[in-house]
């Protein structure tokens, strides 16, 4: 009878201990921040500056934010479910530290960014698509992403540390908010 | 009972597995403060011309670490044996007794040592080169012309500031000692630039610094003979590392102004042309290529942003940008490692072709030309020809001799190596000539297809080099370090897993 009393203690203590480390982990980690749209929380880990201050430099800035481009519009289940996916990716990839220097896009992510580029800019491509329609057999009307020829946008052609090399943009912001 | 055990059995894991990533959360964090501080060590205290690399190690590990790890280029890759036709072009010349790919940043002064083109000195007044061999092999060179002046560095025989030159190139060649900002510290490329006019040092950005700290060394040069007054009254000549920059950077202008000035780095043994030698005018070459037009720097591919967890620094470790292309090639490149780096397996096997047609038809002309004074031949008939062996064998050893240039600037190369052809055989048609004029028109060159059969044609005592130069290395060579640990100025770090390696023995 007395082991079980204290095996049951040991449980519920060993509960609180859980809660209590994932309420740490949480707030250490900015978890609650992974909610908001804003472009900040994308440089929480130091990985992502050159995106940040290349986009940051881009006319992009005015119009689009991260989430605009990277992740679907369509429906707010779906952009969730994007937003766990990569969050999942990217947390791996910041733990264990298999991140290359250069990042790539993912196969995915292209899909969800060509869509977005044609859903905001719709005015301006839709007859471009629809002349391109007949020569090809892709289901998005097109044979090709719109970067493949605007390479520039909205990072710039050097989307690494090279381009970035005094993290410019990012340095000021830290200030503000801490 | 058993249901509390679960309870406790899934937490602890839970735990554990929490606990780590709390840490690792928090290294992270510490790492991305370390990102956004300051890149100066505020508690750096290097004194001004610190030739120690070491002492600046201290407070900046990471460029430090990755400088030594130029070590790992060490193979001594024999050019000679791989061009014999090269022991023929340079007959007369230092470069024909001993010429290795060059290897990395700290092998510099070790192989400027063991090389049989240093020769064997016995005292401070002996040996075949001049003190400005060293110009680009030490940070104690700032550092002495500091304490000693200019000029002063480039009088006498190399072997004079033996027991100075201590410490191979390294941090205080490019970095000022407070403010870490790179710094030419060679006189002689801002004279250069301002002689040639399209960027003087002062207009120059940090990013135009990026390539001219390289420059500084990585340039065509030659020594020119300049009298002056020592401190003590003396009449003294100095020979002075000099850029022939003056009437622009291409092989052309440089031509003209050797030409101009009637230099002459050697006679040729067998010809006896009046020579040019190129010495790697890699900066010059890289200007006109697709890169250099671009405004890379050489920095950003050969000392590429790297890395280390989330600290980011720039790495030391001066090589090929091919070793880690992740972090060169691929910062601007779309396609796939693959493709590069076959494109430039590409370009190298063109400049290849090129180069083995150039020195076969310049290594030939030497010969016939040599035939033909033999023979009889007259200054006057010969004058033409060898100012075309002369023309031909500058515009060759300016296209390969930095050896990227198939690489940086691959059009460039390619129509220098043709232009070098047409020279080479412009002279063998008019030796040809002359031959003919001495019932000679059939005459075979010797072969030179092995370091060995090309050194006997040139008739180089190779044994009694080597047998000198061991000695060398075994008396005087050892006496000036233990002269330069005496005055406090060898950096026995700089040194540290050194092993000796060269084309002519093993030790």
């Amino acid at each position: 009878m007395e082991t079980d009393n204290l095996m049951k203690y040991i449980a519920i203590g060993s509960v609180i201990v859980v809660i209590g480390l994932f309420a740490y982990v949480g707030n250490a980690s900015n978890m609650i921040s992974y909610l908001s749209e804003d472009p900040k929380v994308c440089i929480n880990c130091h990985v992502m500056n050159p995106q940040y201050a290349t986009w940051q430099h881009s006319s992009h800035r005015e119009k689009a934010t991260c989430v605009d481009c990277h992740l679907p519009r369509d429906s707010f289940v779906d952009k969730m479910i994007a937003k766990s996916r990569d969050g999942f990716n990217h947390s791996v990839a910041m733990t264990f530290r298999t991140y290359p220097n250069n990042i790539r896009i993912s196969d995915n992510a292209a899909v969800r960014i060509q869509a977005n580029c044609v859903s905001c800019h719709k005015e301006l491509v839709t007859q471009m698509i629809a002349m391109a329609q007949p020569y090809t057999d892709d289901p998005s009307g097109l044979d090709r992403n719109c970067w493949d020829c605007h390479r520039m946008t909205p990072h710039g052609s050097t989307r690494s540390l090279t381009s970035t090399p005094n993290n410019i943009g990012v340095k000021e912001l830290h200030k503000i908010t801490n | 009972m058993k249901k509390s055990l679960v309870i406790t059995a899934v937490s602890a894991f839970a735990i554990i597995g929490l606990f780590l990533l709390a840490i690792s959360i928090n290294k992270n964090k510490a790492e991305q403060q370390a990102l956004n501080a300051l890149a100066i060590s505020s508690t750096a205290d290097i004194p001004e011309f610190e030739s120690k690399s070491s002492e600046w190690g201290k407070y900046y590990p990471r460029q430090y670490d990755s400088y030594m790890k130029t070590k790992k280029s060490d193979d001594i890759d024999d050019m000679l044996k791989k061009q014999p036709a090269l022991v023929v072009l340079w007959a007369g010349y230092g470069f024909s007794k001993d010429y290795n790919a060059p290897r990395g940043h700290y092998y510099m002064l070790e192989d400027n040592i063991n090389t049989l083109r240093t020769g064997a000195p016995v005292d401070d007044n002996t040996g075949p080169m001049p003190t400005a061999c060293m110009t680009c092999k030490s940070t104690d060179v700032p550092r002495y012309m500091n304490e000693h002046g200019e000029l002063d560095f480039f009088t006498g025989k190399w072997a004079r500031l033996g027991n100075e030159i201590l410490n191979p190139v390294g941090c205080a060649d490019c970095h000022n000692n407070e403010t870490m900002e790179l710094t030419v510290t060679r006189p002689h490329l801002i004279r250069a630039l301002e002689n040639e006019g399209s960027l003087p040092y002062e207009d120059a950005t940090h990013h135009d610094k990026r390539s001219l700290v390289c420059a500084q060394c990585h340039s065509e040069y030659y020594f020119k003979k300049t009298p002056y007054t020592a401190k003590d009254g003396t009449e003294k000549v100095a020979k002075v590392v000099t850029f022939p920059w003056d009437n622009g950077l291409s092989v052309e202008a440089m031509e003209q102004y050797y030409d101009d000035r009637e230099f002459v780095d050697w006679t040729h043994k067998i010809s006896k042309t009046p020579m040019l030698k190129a010495q790697h005018p890699g900066y010059e070459i890289f200007k006109t290529g697709a890169h250099g037009l671009n405004n890379v720097s050489c920095a950003d591919c050969h000392m590429p942003y790297t890395r280390e967890g989330g600290v980011k620094y720039s790495s030391h470790t001066v090589g090929s940008p091919m070793d880690n292309m992740g972090t060169t090639c691929m910062n601007c490149h779309r396609g796939t490692e693959k493709e590069l780096r076959e494109t430039i397996e590409r370009k190298l096997a063109r400049k290849n072709e090129l180069n083995d047609l150039a020195m076969d038809t310049i290594g030939k002309a030497h010969l016939e030309a040599g035939k033909a004074w033999e023979l009889g031949a007259t200054e006057a008939e010969m004058k033409d020809a060898l100012t075309d062996i002369r023309h031909a064998q500058w515009r060759w050893d300016y296209s390969i001799a930095s050896h990227g240039s198939f690489f940086h600037a691959p059009e460039e190369t390619l129509r220098i190596l043709g232009s070098a052809i047409n020279k080479g055989h412009e002279a063998r048609l008019k030796l040809k000539v002359i031959l003919a004029k001495y019932d000679a028109a059939d005459y075979e060159t010797p072969d030179f297809s092995t370091k060995e059969k090309a050194q006997k044609v040139i008739g180089l005592p190779f044994k009694k080099l080597v047998d000198d130069k061991n000695k060398f290395l075994n008396t005087l060579r050892k006496e000036w370090i233990e002269d330069g640990k005496k005055k406090g100025l060898y950096d026995a770090k700089a040194w540290d897993g050194m092993e000796f390696k060269s084309s002519y023995q093993e030790m």
